[in-house]
């Protein structure tokens, strides 16, 4: 009797297990549960794995944003729903989360992780035609309206930057000779080709192009090549923070006059302040304010008071990105068009001297898929704080 | 209750499937296959047309890592060889799909045999770390040739197969699903058949598969190129299925996941790699939907992610330590449960 009750509970539990099963598998009963008139952001975000410090920190920005949207009543009176997964920074399981995010929603817009999972959804995002994309990555080949209609990057490419920097050198030291020491890697080299180009034609000089692994500890000799070149600016790009402290206090130790730049990824606050007293005057490109800038911004006063601890500038992507990502949907809305891809990215292209409530110290323009704007920022480390080494730089 | 088999012929003694319960269950299998892709949601296909991909290459891994005893960290490289010669191949040129897909499997498998030849000399470790310098020289090739598109990599169109454009998951199951059953039933037959057998002589003791007249170093070149033609048609599938092939995508990581597919799911067992494949990809998604299912929004998404990785690798340990001969193992201690029953249990 009690072998026949186990079995009966045994069978009603795999009965259980099966229907669950099958639930899972078809998933509609999410899609059931969202308004209907929400507006979705899907995200790809790397909680975990080598970009966590970045996703982490886009995630909350991207969240802020839509709790202050939310608050202040939607867009149009819709409401907004962010949808992220993990995706450890890896290409396949960021396709899985868009696949289970745009199965399970109805996705407007969404938020990629790495240049990888960006272009290999790229034709997803064409034949799916409904949603608008931007992402963590600042890579050349995105910025380009034809080959990626329906994506775009929230700040300069990594040429324009840089082009920024080199700008600056242009006007700091007129016929400088710069140094581009790079990654080994699609990140790494993406600028370097087109910018010693115009490097050139800013009357610059490229002494020396030095390739190391990412990542790499044992950069004596690369330095020695450095050194020999003997630039007035050198140019990290391709890396997150290892090796540049060891270039810049090698460099130093052999009386290098160098001055020492970074682009976007390198350059988070809390990022430099790890390089030491060495990293003292390392200068690179950001495209944003700082979390604690105290020149004229209404917006990042409010997430200052809404996070009184420092964020990272992955967090002011984040947030800008969504910030964009909302006008778009706002101004679609507002002319009575469908909120699909084609109507989003016209929106997003739309964007004329947009103030950004000083995330960005000047009124944006997006003509393409790009915002080609940044500042030369300065380490300031008794400070312990970026300074601004420069106005805002528009290409 | 079926408490043995019986058999009159050497045929039906070597035949693949050896019971009619077997042949029950294979076409229930097959059945459900075929239904699948009409009740799953796009991301299951997704996740079913990467498993399949995953099974392909841990399978082709198993014959020369399970089967020969030859170990290779260089699968994710063999991979890599097939997809971009597909890429290559599909972009340039505009070839059938079958016949980019044999010529991938086809690239890779020279590639394999190239890289194979060292293992007359070494084994174990050290061969281990010859095809690890494989996949570095892959990678270099990869990211510094014009034809490879360099750092950036290729993008293709769609696949075409009888006129259907293969550009979503539910097309392309239909591809990579009967590609990787086929492949899989002539990893099954192989060890059927003199060439197999050998294999599994060489993986036992080598010097005495020798003293039995076994060519040592041309069986060991042929189980590398078979691997590696297994690899080379999963990279294939593979760049069919993301439609982008750049030199990361193939990173010695991946290598490592195909390695610990078959040690989850049973080294020398086809079943094995079956199973270690669907376990290492699909076991991450599932601790996802579990994450998902409990209460508390992005923010426990954010605090659980780490969390969820530790208890993937804890899986991991806890299999090996408690059943080191993988889950194709523990496969068959379930069916014998259901043999002996309801005598023994």
């Amino acid at each position: 009797m009690a072998q026949q009750r186990i079995s009966t509970r045994r069978r009603s539990i795999m009965l259980t297990a099966a229907a669950a099963g099958a639930a899972a598998l078809t998933q509609p009963l999410s899609v059931l549960a969202q308004g209907a008139d929400e507006i979705v952001i899907g995200g790809s975000i790397p909680m975990t794995g080598v970009f966590a410090f970045a996703g982490v920190g886009i995630n909350a920005g991207i969240q802020d944003y839509v709790k202050i949207v939310n608050d202040a009543g939607g867009i149009k009176g819709r409401k907004v729903k962010y949808v992220p997964e993990d995706t450890g920074y890896k290409v396949d399981v960021s396709v899985a989360a868009f696949k289970k995010i745009t199965s399970q929603n109805k996705v407007n817009l969404y938020y990629g992780d790495s240049t990888g999972f960006a272009k290999t959804i790229n034709p997803e995002l064409d034949r799916n035609g409904s949603i608008l994309m931007a992402g963590a990555s600042f890579a050349t080949e995105l910025n380009d309206p034809k080959k990626y209609p329906h994506q775009f990057l929230v700040g300069p490419d990594y040429t324009e930057m840089f082009g920024i920097l080199l700008n600056h050198i242009a006007k700091e030291k007129p016929g400088a000779k710069v140094a581009f020491v790079y990654s080994d890697s699609e990140f790494g080299r993406d600028p370097i080709d087109s910018s010693e180009a115009l490097a050139k034609k800013l009357g610059l000089s490229v002494p020396v192009k030095i390739m190391t692994p990412a990542g790499s500890v044992d950069v004596s000799t690369e330095v020695i090549k450095l050194r020999r070149a003997a630039p007035d600016y050198t140019i990290f790009h391709g890396y997150i923070l290892a090796p540049i402290p060891e270039f810049i206090t090698q460099g130093k130790q052999q009386g290098m006059q160098s001055k020492w730049m970074g682009t976007f990824w390198t350059m988070d606050s809390s990022t430099v302040m790890k390089m030491g007293p060495d990293g003292e005057g390392f200068m690179g490109v950001m495209p944003y304010r700082y979390y604690y800038d105290t020149e004229k911004a209404p917006m990042l006063e409010k997430i200052r008071a809404m996070r009184p601890e420092y964020q990272s500038t992955a967090y002011t992507q984040g947030f800008l990105a969504a910030m964009l990502f909302l006008e778009s949907a706002k101004r679609t809305l507002e002319a009575n068009k469908p909120l699909t891809g084609d109507n989003l990215k016209s929106a997003l292209n739309s964007i004329k001297d947009f103030d950004t409530g000083g995330l960005i110290g000047v009124p944006i323009t997006i003509s393409g898929n790009s915002i080609p704007v940044g500042r030369v920022y300065r380490a300031d480390m008794k400070a312990q704080k970026m300074v601004a080494a420069s106005d805002w730089i528009k290409l | 209750m079926r408490i043995g088999t019986f058999k009159e012929t050497y045929v039906a003694d070597a035949a693949l499937f050896d019971s009619r319960t077997q042949h029950v269950w294979l076409g229930i299998a097959a059945v459900l296959l075929v239904a699948f892709p009409f009740v799953a949601s796009d991301y299951w296909l997704y996740l079913a047309c990467l498993i399949a991909i995953n099974v392909a290459s841990s399978t082709g891994l198993n014959i020369l890592t399970g089967y020969t005893g030859l170990v290779s960290l260089g699968q994710a490289a063999f991979m890599g060889l097939g997809a971009y010669t597909v890429a290559i191949l599909q972009a340039r040129w505009g070839t059938p799909l079958l016949l980019n897909l044999l010529a991938g499997g086809f690239v890779a498998m020279v590639g394999g045999m190239v890289v194979g030849i060292p293992s007359l000399r070494v084994k174990g470790l050290y061969l281990a770390i010859v095809t690890i310098a494989a996949s570095f020289i892959a990678h270099f090739l990869f990211a510094n040739f014009s034809i490879t598109g360099g750092t950036t990599g290729l993008s293709m169109q769609p696949g075409q197969l009888f006129g259907a454009v293969l550009d979503t998951s539910f097309r392309l199951y239909w591809l990579i699903v009967p590609v990787t059953v086929l492949m899989l039933l002539g990893a099954a037959n192989l060890f059927r058949t003199r060439i197999g057998r050998a294999f599994i002589a060489i993986r036992d003791r080598d010097i005495s598969a020798e003293v039995l007249g076994i060519p040592l170093l041309q069986y060991k070149l042929l189980s590398f190129g078979l691997s590696s033609f297994y690899a080379g048609v999963a990279g294939g599938l593979w760049a069919y299925f993301f439609r982008v092939v750049t030199p990361e995508s193939f990173p010695l990581s991946l290598s490592i996941f195909f390695l610990a597919a078959i040690i989850v799911g049973g080294m020398g067992s086809i079943l094995g790699g079956v199973l270690g494949a669907v376990f290492m990809t699909l076991v991450p998604e599932v601790l996802k939907l579990i994450v998902d299912l409990l209460p508390g929004g992005t923010n426990l998404t954010v605090f659980l992610s780490p969390v969820r990785l530790v208890i993937f690798g804890a899986l991991i340990i806890g299999f090996l330590v408690f059943e080191p001969l993988g889950l194709a193992e523990m496969w068959r201690r379930t069916r014998r449960f259901f043999h002996l029953w309801p005598f023994r249990n």
